[in-house]
Order: C-alpha cells, then sequence, then structure tokens
C-alpha cells in the first residue's frame, strides 16, 4: 500500500518535472502534451474509476501550484472528472485493443483541455481566445497520442508490480 | 455496488474541495493563501526541477541540433550573405553613434542606459499549454520585485508577476495577458503592443494611418510612466496591416526573443522609470522663445490681423517676454510644444 502510494507520488513529481523543464525544448513550439493529465487517464484505464479520481486529484492539484495566471481548482476538479469518466468506460473496452487506449489519450487531451480552459475563460481569464483554445486542445491531444503507448505501457508494468489489492487486505491510498 | 458509491462520494469530496480552491484564489487574489501556497510549491519544486534540467537538456537539445543539421547549411548561406550586409551598414552606424551622442547633448538627455540588472536562469516553465511563464531562480533576496522588467540578449522578455525569497515567476511578452507602451523605432509611432499566445504579438499605433512598414522594428516605451525603460527591441513588423472599420490598425509583430530556447535572462532592478523632467529649470539650458506674434485677449473678437499691432511694439515686447520659465504657464504655441517635447 505504502510502496504504491510513494511510487505513484514519485511518478508524478517526475512528470510534473518532464512537463516543466524538458518538454520545452522539444521542437513542439509552445504547446506541449500534458502529461499529467496522460498519466491520470491511465491509471483510470489499468485500474479503474477510483484511482482515476484519486491520481487525477493528485495530478490536477500539482498543476495548479505551479500555474500562476489560472485560477487554482481546476485542473484538479478537471483531471479527477477525466479519471472518472475513463474509468467509467474502461469496462465496455477489450483489454487486447491496442487502439483503445489511442483512442482514450485523443479523446480525454481534448475533453480535459478543452474543459480546463473554457472554465478558466468562464471565471474570467481574459487571455483566452476560442482560437488560442483549439490550437492548444488539438495540440495537447495530438501530443498526448504520441506518449500514450510508452506511458500506458510505463503504468501498466508498474501498476502490475504495485497491484491495487497487495499482500494487505486494506485498500491502497492511489 | 459499495465500490461505485464509495467512488461517487471520493469524486464529490475532491470536486468540492477543487471549488473551494477556485473560490478562494478567485476571491483573494494575489494575498491569498493559495497563492502563498504556490509561491511555496514554486519555492521547494525548483531545486528539484532546476536539477533535473540541467541533467535533460543537453541530451535533447544534441538530439535536437543533430535533427536540425539540414537547416544549418541553408542558415550559413543566409548568414553569409548578410555578413556581407553587415560589413557595408557598419560605416553608416559609425555615423548614427557620433550624431546620437551630439544629439543626447544637445537635449541633456539622461542616458537612461545603465540599469541595475540582475542575472538569472530559466528553469522552469509553466505546466499549463494556457500560460506563458516561466519562473527563474532570483528572488526577493536578490532584489528583484513585482513588475520588474526581465530581458535577455535579444530583447524583452517579460516582466515579473510572482516573487518568493529565491525564485520569481516571469509573465512571457507572448502571454495574450501581456501588454506594454511600444514604439516603432523609425517613425517613433506609439501605441500598445500584446501577446497572443503562440502567434505572433499585436501592435496597435495610436495613429492608425502612420508610416509603418513591413520590417520596421519596434522597441518599449517608456511614456505615461510605464514599467518598461524606453527603447528594448521587441520585434519586427511582419504585416503592416490595414485600417479595419472601428479605424484600428493591428500590426503584426514577431518578436526577436525565441521564448521556447530561454536559458539566460536579466531582471532590470530599476524602478519604473520616471517622467522625464521638462527642459526647462535644467541648468545651462538657455532657451528662448523665438519671437510669435500674440494678441490681447480683448483683440480675439476683432480683427486679428491689423497693420497697427505688426508695427506695435508692446506686443512684440510681450511676445519676446515668454521665456522658458513662462513656459509652463501656456503662454502660446511655442511653450506648448516644448513641453509635449519635453514629456515625450
Amino acid at each position: 500500500m505504502i510502496a504504491r502510494t510513494v511510487m505513484v507520488a514519485i511518478m508524478l513529481l517526475l512528470a510534473l518535472a518532464l512537463q516543466t523543464t524538458v518538454f520545452v525544448v522539444l521542437p513542439t513550439g509552445w504547446f506541449r502534451p500534458d502529461l499529467m493529465l496522460l498519466i491520470a487517464v491511465a491509471f483510470a484505464l489499468t485500474d479503474g474509476q477510483l484511482p482515476g479520481v484519486r491520481i487525477g486529484f493528485a495530478a490536477g492539484l500539482l498543476t495548479d501550484m505551479l500555474v500562476a495566471l489560472t485560477p487554482a481548482g481546476i485542473a484538479s476538479l478537471v483531471y479527477a472528472g477525466v479519471g472518472y469518466a475513463v474509468g467509467g468506460i474502461r469496462p465496455y473496452l477489450a483489454a487486447t485493443s491496442a487502439s483503445a487506449p489511442l483512442i482514450i489519450a485523443f479523446g480525454s487531451g481534448i475533453v480535459g483541455t478543452a474543459t480546463y480552459g473554457t472554465i478558466a475563460l468562464l471565471l474570467g481569464d481574459e487571455r483566452l481566445t476560442a482560437t488560442m483554445l483549439l490550437q492548444v486542445v488539438s495540440a495537447v491531444a495530438f501530443y498526448n497520442v504520441v506518449l500514450a503507448v510508452p506511458v500506458f505501457a510505463l503504468v501498466r508494468r508498474l501498476a502490475a508490480r504495485f497491484p491495487l489489492t497487495g499482500g494487505t487486505a486494506d485498500e491502497p491510498v492511489f | 455496488m459499495y465500490q461505485r458509491r464509495r467512488t461517487r462520494l471520493v469524486l464529490i469530496a475532491v470536486t468540492i474541495v477543487a471549488l473551494i480552491l477556485v473560490t478562494l484564489d478567485v476571491r483573494a487574489g494575489d494575498s491569498g493563501m493559495v497563492h502563498r501556497a504556490r509561491g511555496l510549491a514554486t519555492a521547494v519544486l525548483q531545486p528539484v526541477q532546476d536539477g533535473i534540467a540541467v541533467i535533460a537538456r543537453p541530451v535533447i537539445e544534441t538530439m535536437a541540433g543533430a535533427s536540425s543539421f539540414f537547416a544549418v547549411r541553408r542558415e550559413n548561406e543566409q548568414l553569409r550573405q548578410q555578413v556581407e550586409i553587415l560589413a557595408e551598414r557598419r560605416r553608416t552606424v559609425t555615423d548614427l553613434e557620433r550624431e546620437n551622442q551630439e544629439l543626447r547633448r544637445l537635449l541633456l538627455m539622461q542616458d537612461r542606459g545603465a540599469y541595475d540588472v540582475v542575472a538569472a536562469r530559466a528553469v522552469i516553465i509553466a505546466p499549463s499549454s494556457f500560460e506563458w511563464t516561466i519562473t527563474i531562480d532570483v528572488g526577493s533576496d536578490d532584489g528583484v520585485e513585482r513588475d520588474m522588467p526581465v530581458v535577455n540578449g535579444d530583447g524583452l522578455v517579460g516582466r515579473v508577476v510572482q516573487v518568493t525569497p529565491r525564485a520569481s515567476r516571469v509573465l512571457l511578452a507572448i502571454d495574450p495577458s501581456f501588454f506594454a507602451a511600444a514604439r516603432t523605432a523609425r517613425t517613433g509611432q506609439i501605441g500598445p503592443i500584446e501577446g497572443r499566445g503562440g502567434d505572433p504579438m499585436i501592435f496597435r499605433p495610436l495613429d492608425p494611418s502612420s508610416d509603418i512598414a513591413t520590417g520596421d522594428e519596434i522597441v518599449t516605451s517608456s511614456y505615461q510612466g510605464g514599467v518598461f525603460p524606453g527603447g528594448i527591441p521587441i520585434g519586427l513588423v511582419a504585416d503592416a496591416g490595414q485600417m479595419d472599420a472601428r479605424l484600428v490598425r493591428e500590426i503584426t509583430v514577431r518578436p526577436f526573443v525565441d521564448f521556447t530556447r530561454l536559458h539566460h535572462v536579466l531582471v532590470v532592478l530599476s524602478s519604473p522609470v520616471e517622467p522625464i523632467p521638462p527642459l526647462v529649470g535644467t541648468p545651462g539650458f538657455d532657451f528662448r522663445a523665438p519671437d510669435v506674434p500674440r494678441f490681447h485677449d480683448d483683440t480675439l473678437n476683432d480683427d486679428p490681423i491689423s497693420p497697427d499691432e505688426d508695427e506695435d511694439g508692446e506686443t512684440a515686447e510681450t511676445t519676446s517676454g515668454v521665456s522658458a520659465t513662462g513656459a509652463s504657464a501656456g503662454g502660446g504655441a511655442t511653450p506648448t510644444l516644448m513641453t509635449s517635447a519635453a514629456s515625450g
């Protein structure tokens, strides 16, 4: 239980570090993949709704703490919601399907980013325009699909190494 | 069944927490608990991210450099052509420098190029694609304050929006909320410039019919006590645009700074530019207004030009009596001109 919690925390911190340091030097302009959202989606797809909500909330909270202009709490709300939705879709997907994770990564990138931008817009973030929203949503969805295969593979391996129901009877934190 | 109910309860709980966070942040603004928590998170995570950046960046930049081999060859040819052009321009620049020094002496302008700066490294960028900010490794311990300008060797980078003791967050000039006073370097047309995210910046000259062409340089302007010192390069006009039906002209500006390659920047520690004091009263300033015909108020309703008054010695004496000291009283066309020149 503790090992899994530590593993998830380390993974989120590393993902945040990658998101804020490495991706900027990639030839992708300012638009980058949303690795935090992708990890929440991967855990939701692997372990279900509850881990999806919890890890989505944690990933969103970390993101909220490192933005300066958008109100805090939006990413927490959206990522937890996306984790819940993807976890809800999971029982209807074939476990061996290769295309399903890619479609989920694309769809969650669109829905998550568009919801985040729309809520920010509704809360008075006047910087955002419809054109910009479209650009960011498209870019994030595309890059998330590119990263989906390695991220999902890594999460599946880690989830198998640190399963939800381990040697203890208690349920894990994540 | 129990699992599903528990999941819903957790979802409701995190939704409530998130909404509380949003509410606290929106209502309290920069002085609230959430703002302090963000500052703390920045301060705690900055060393970790700094270490990862130091390790990862050289590797990835080498990979990116290898992939751009073919572009380098073409760029080499372009640079050779530019060297030839610049060699010719050098002679012109020498002459312009001499002229610049001469004009500065004539106008008794203070040289405002010497600012206190502190060097910083760009450590991390915002995790959100909706936000164009970076975090730098200097803070209030180094004298950094909110709203201080940030520049690098290419030009304007942005301004400081959040300060912690050892780190600060910088709003980049391309962020849609960025706004600065600017002018064209060639003609001096002033107006606001603003960022538009991933797209080029937009400059709106106050005079939409002004002479601005593609390739003109846009620099910061310090008019109206703006936060930026004047003359910091911002970018080149990519599209001069046309005046639209709203009588607004939007000029597309491509910034000099490559915002995806920010490594080292300078924070300008000087306080926002003070309005330039009027030339009148400056020691050594011996301006004398030229003789301009002037009429008494009681003659305004009469025929304004009469041969008698033109030859009247009293009128001429009054006009020549408008000295530099009396310029601020708005005594005529010339003092007004001097006032505007001094404040520009």
